[in-house]
């Protein structure tokens, strides 16, 4: 598997100018108040091995619609957002579009009293009227890296410029980097812990793009900062195979799309959330874990795949996965996270009165066009 | 799709065959902005004016090191707390001009991770050393830019600092580091920046665009890349600096406060965060303020609360014993305003109700032999061993001497009665209960009759005679007057620092740093929060009685500088019982008697009361 990341960049992207000449002795303190209203902490699924259970979002309506990160952070039924003043909310997925690695999220209200309504949000609709910033921009990056801000704490605003902006082709674990499109490459640490879903503004406080996860260069060990542009289209390929351009703005504009398809139960396209690349790679399904606690039991399991060919059958519990003791469904899937595809594992399994080791070779991952 | 701005390829082309030439041939110039190359002159400038008092702080031997500032003239520097771990007492320190000196350790905070060190004169020279412009770090806004100035890496060879900028991403954060030694290092209200912060910055300075020192780089979170900048790093905010410098100079092992109550993670349920008081420690100050389980903290040290990291800040910017005020809500629509005494962190453990036999006296506070092991000395026949002292409770008792026998002189200045060895008395008109009586109280020393002091009083109408060094003599006995806290003990031990000086202190006599000290404004009226005096604090012990004295700081603006003493005693807290409040005198109109200042104003106040107001008093020694 090709774990490089590519920077394929045209002439014209990567050298720099002085194109921004705004001078840095003036402090945005009050853009940055005003931009820090719009930011929301998110808390979602995650916090073991790694995996941040926290991260960032962006209010985008009065109502209470979010964008944020597409990442395992949403694979939870108790997501919770702080807004700016500290008010805490529950939140719903409302879409996820894999391939510009976006999710759009809503606030729950507290109860039909609740009515929410005038929040301070980004325009989504102003933002897509305006073209890219030119390289050597400088730009602020918002986000709740490394955690450090809670409830009515404001959070992490970093100064940067951009650096290029650029096509980026990555791969993140046994993530595919789906989003194809152009990216704004800074000269910041942008893309900390936390930070992915966070917003990228210029000095005044405009929206231009989304902070990205992070994804780090193989070859040469260091971490890409970069953040998804908000109005710039990535080719996403349909479910019926043709392909066609979006951007996150689309996501919001065609919601309704998303909100009728999430009430008819199915989703408008395959996403390859973790769940589904799991299920693929493994071809175990796991009972449905309506609690924290569901424990790892085997519903089914589909015929022909790694687990048919290694033995497994429904209602076999998972106890161990690579010699670590997994307690939930949630357990197994932090673990499951650390073994790409094609990587062997090794699953100790109770079936009645016995445990059996069994080793599971991942399957490839089909290639998406 | 519908919405999906052309790209303008060509133009940002354009732009950017301009910005190469420019890149490549400064020379020329022509092409920047005049603007930018102010900018950049004034950074360049910038650096020139701050760089002086920044110092690389290096090990001897050279096994690590980090980097540290100089905030006085006569050379007090300060650094972090694991800079000195992995030192020791004995730094080498290189300035910006190139020239090495020797620094010792003077005080540290290990929570807090400060240490203050002090540059030692080369033989047959006295500079003036470069000092840093201490700046506000409550300014400090996210967007404000910033420079930091010290040796990363250990890279700079001939000590001039390594200079980056960037920019606030946050303030009042919160934060907290284990450190190997076993102390938790708190960054409380601390800092946070995109400024490339990197191992060997540790203890450095920050700085604001003005060139004011606003903070001590000293943590960042840990990246995907090790140790090395990860975009968020934390500076102690000068601030929080400020509240230790005092206790620091005095080469104290300081201690930070907390609240003798816990508060309870935030509530589940939306809305603002309200921090509620869980379990409370009995026996706490605050439990004698009537703070109780489900009541409401809504002001603490004067900031509106509305989260836990606020909180958490607010407490930990304070060393242990200050005292704050605080707002609460009892039962929802009770209000109280308060005044706490903050217990520390580590050692003040609550007395235990039932002494083992051969366990300290009841009353006395849990510190000065407990505590982490004392950093290594410096070696023997160093300049830095000549400034060493070990004690235990104390990072350097060197220093603390030096401190305290100034503060006694300058005590001693304003009069000095140390040739009244013979009785002593005081007498006065008196208000207690807003009832006008009078009072008298005496002290007489050891003779043929008695083998101990004793101490004659008349309050009220009422006599009462206590010999304080009786072990016979019950606490309420000393607590006497009823509902005065102990005010012929606290007048008795006026008289032992007027008139016996050091040697009136067996059990303890040591400078206690720098407090806050609210002098109570009109009779009656509770103090007044925001005319806090800061004062010089010496604290003793006698006969097991701990007194904390109040001296009056010279520079009330700048009351976080060294100075010298004024020896302008204006109160003193006498705890008999240390489970219980203190009794506090205040003194007031100091007039000449018997060839020296005394009060012409004693106020007694205990739980928050005041008990008696003497007016007109006057001494009477004898020698």
């Amino acid at each position: 598997m090709n774990r490089l990341i590519r920077i394929g960049a045209s002439a014209s992207a990567v050298l720099l100018c002085f194109a921004g000449s705004v001078r840095a002795d003036e402090a945005a303190t009050k853009e940055i108040a005003e931009v820090n209203k719009k930011i929301v902490k998110v808390w979602g699924s995650g916090g073991l091995h790694g995996l941040p259970g926290f991260g960032t979002g962006f209010l985008i309506s009065g109502d209470g619609y979010i964008l944020t990160a597409d990442a395992q952070l949403l694979d939870t039924r108790d997501l919770r957002v702080h807004l700016w003043d500290g008010t805490k909310y529950h939140a719903e997925v409302i879409a996820q579009e894999p391939e510009l690695d976006v999710a759009l999220i809503k606030i729950k209200p507290a109860s039909d009293a609740d009515k929410i309504e005038d929040l301070p949000h980004f325009d989504l609709e102003e933002t897509a009227k305006r073209p890219p910033v030119d390289v050597g921009t400088e730009v602020l990056a918002f986000s709740n890296c490394f955690e450090i801000a809670t409830r009515n704490d404001p959070v992490s605003v970093q100064h940067a410029y951009v650096t290029a902006f650029a096509k980026l082709q990555g791969r993140n674990g046994f993530y595919e980097m789906p989003y194809n499109g152009k990216v704004y490459m800074v000269d910041a640490v942008t893309n900390n812990p936390g930070a992915a879903g966070g917003a990228l503004t210029t000095r005044k406080g405009e929206l231009i793009g989304m902070i990205g996860r992070g994804l780090r260069n193989e070859l040469t060990g260091t971490w890409m900062n970069y953040s998804i542009p908000i109005n710039a289209a990535a080719e996403v390929t349909q479910p019926d195979g043709k392909v066609v351009k979006t951007s996150i703005v689309d996501v919001w504009l065609q919601k309704e799309k998303y909100i009728k398809a999430n009430a008819n139960g199915q989703q408008t396209k395959p996403g390859r959330t973790f769940d589904r690349i799991l299920r693929e790679t493994t071809g175990i399904v796991l009972v449905a874990d309506p609690v924290d606690i569901t424990p790892p039991y085997i519903d089914d399991v589909v015929p022909g795949s790694p687990a048919a060919q290694a033995g497994m059958r429904s209602d076999d519990l998972i106890v161990y996965v690579g010699g670590v003791s997994v307690k939930t469904v949630d357990d197994y899937k932090q673990m499951m996270f650390h073994y790409p595809p094609g990587q062997k594992v090794q699953l100790e399994l109770r079936r009645g009165d016995t445990l059996m080791t069994v080793e599971l070779t991942l399957a490839k991952l089909a290639e998406r066009k | 799709m519908s919405i999906r701005p052309a790209l303008r390829r060509l133009w940002p082309a354009f732009l950017g065959a301009v910005g190469f030439a420019a890149l490549f041939t400064p020379a020329r110039g022509l092409d920047v902005d005049p603007r930018l190359q102010k900018d950049e002159q004034d950074r360049i400038a910038l650096i020139e004016k701050i760089k002086a008092p920044v110092l690389a702080v290096l090990a001897p031997g050279g096994q690590g090191g980090g980097s540290g500032e100089i905030i006085t003239e006569d050379g007090y520097a300060v650094t972090n707390f694991h800079v000195a771990a992995a030192v020791g007492s004995l730094f080498h320190c290189g300035m910006a001009n190139g020239e090495m000196y020797d620094a010792v350790l003077v005080g540290l905070d290990r929570p807090g991770d400060l240490c203050l060190i002090k540059l030692i004169q080369k033989p047959n020279q006295t500079i003036k050393f470069p000092t840093v412009a201490i700046g506000d770090s409550d300014q400090v806004k996210p967007g404000d830019m910033t420079v930091a100035l010290g040796n990363p890496l250990l890279l700079a060879t001939d000590f001039n600092p390594t200079a980056t900028f960037g920019m606030v991403s946050g303030v009042h954060r919160y934060q907290k580091i284990p450190h190997p030694t076993g102390t938790l290092l708190e960054y409380c209200d601390c800092i946070q920046v995109d400024t490339a912060i990197n191992p060997g910055n540790s203890g450095g300075p920050l700085f604001n665009m003005k060139g004011e020192w606003i903070g001590i780089n000293s943590a960042g979170s840990l990246g995907k890349s090790d140790r090395i900048n990860s975009g968020a790093a934390y500076a102690i905010s000068v601030n929080m600096v400020k509240n230790f410098l005092g206790h620091l100079r005095a080469g104290l092992e300081c201690d930070h406060a907390t609240l003798g109550a816990e508060i309870d993670p935030e509530n589940e349920d939306g809305g603002l965060g309200r921090l509620v008081v869980g379990r409370m420690l009995s026996g706490s100050e605050v439990d004698r303020r009537g703070l109780a389980p489900g009541d409401v903290v809504t002001h603490f040290g004067g900031v509106l609360m509305t989260n836990l990291n606020q909180f958490k800040n607010r407490l930990g910017i304070y060393p242990k014993g200050w005292r704050v005020p605080m707002t609460f809500r009892h039962d929802v629509t009770e209000v109280h305003d308060v005044l706490v005494r903050l217990p520390g962190r580590t050692a003040d453990v609550l007395p235990d109700k039932n002494p083992q036999p051969g366990a300290p006296p009841e009353g006395a506070p849990a510190d000065e032999d407990s505590g982490p092991p004392p950093l290594p000395p410096p070696p023997p026949n160093t300049d830095a061993a000549k400034l060493f002292v070990a004690k235990p409770g104390f990072a350097n008792y060197y220093f603390n001497k030096l401190e305290r026998d100034a503060l006694i002189d300058s005590f001693h200045r304003q009069g000095d009665f140390t040739a009244f060895q013979g009785p002593w008395s005081l007498r006065g008109d008196c208000t207690i209960a807003k009832k006008p009586t009078s009072a008298e109280v005496a002290v007489r020393p050891p003779s043929k009759d008695q083998k101990d002091d004793l101490i004659l009083g008349t309050v009220d109408g009422t006599a009462y005679k206590i010999d304080p060094l009786d072990t016979a003599t019950t606490l309420k006995d000393l607590m006497d007057p009823p509902d005065s806290g102990g005010m012929l003990l606290a007048l008795y031990q006026y008289r032992q620092l007027m008139t016996q000086g050091e040697k009136g202190f067996i059990g303890q006599l040591s400078h206690g740093g720098v407090e806050p000290f609210y002098p109570p404004s009109v009779v009656g009226s509770p103090p007044d929060y925001r005319k806090r005096v800061m004062c010089d604090v010496l604290r003793t012990k006698q006969a097991g009685v701990a007194t904390k004295w109040y001296f009056r700081r010279a520079d009330q603006d700048k009351w976080y500088m060294p100075q010298a003493p004024t020896g302008e005693l204006i109160g003193f807290e006498v705890s008999p019982d240390h489970d219980e409040d203190p009794c506090e005198v205040y003194l007031a109109d100091y007039a000449q008697q018997n060839g020296g200042s005394v009060p012409g104003r004693i106020e007694v106040v205990c739980k928050g009361k005041t008990y008696a107001v003497m007016t007109n008093v006057k001494f009477t020694m004898e020698k």
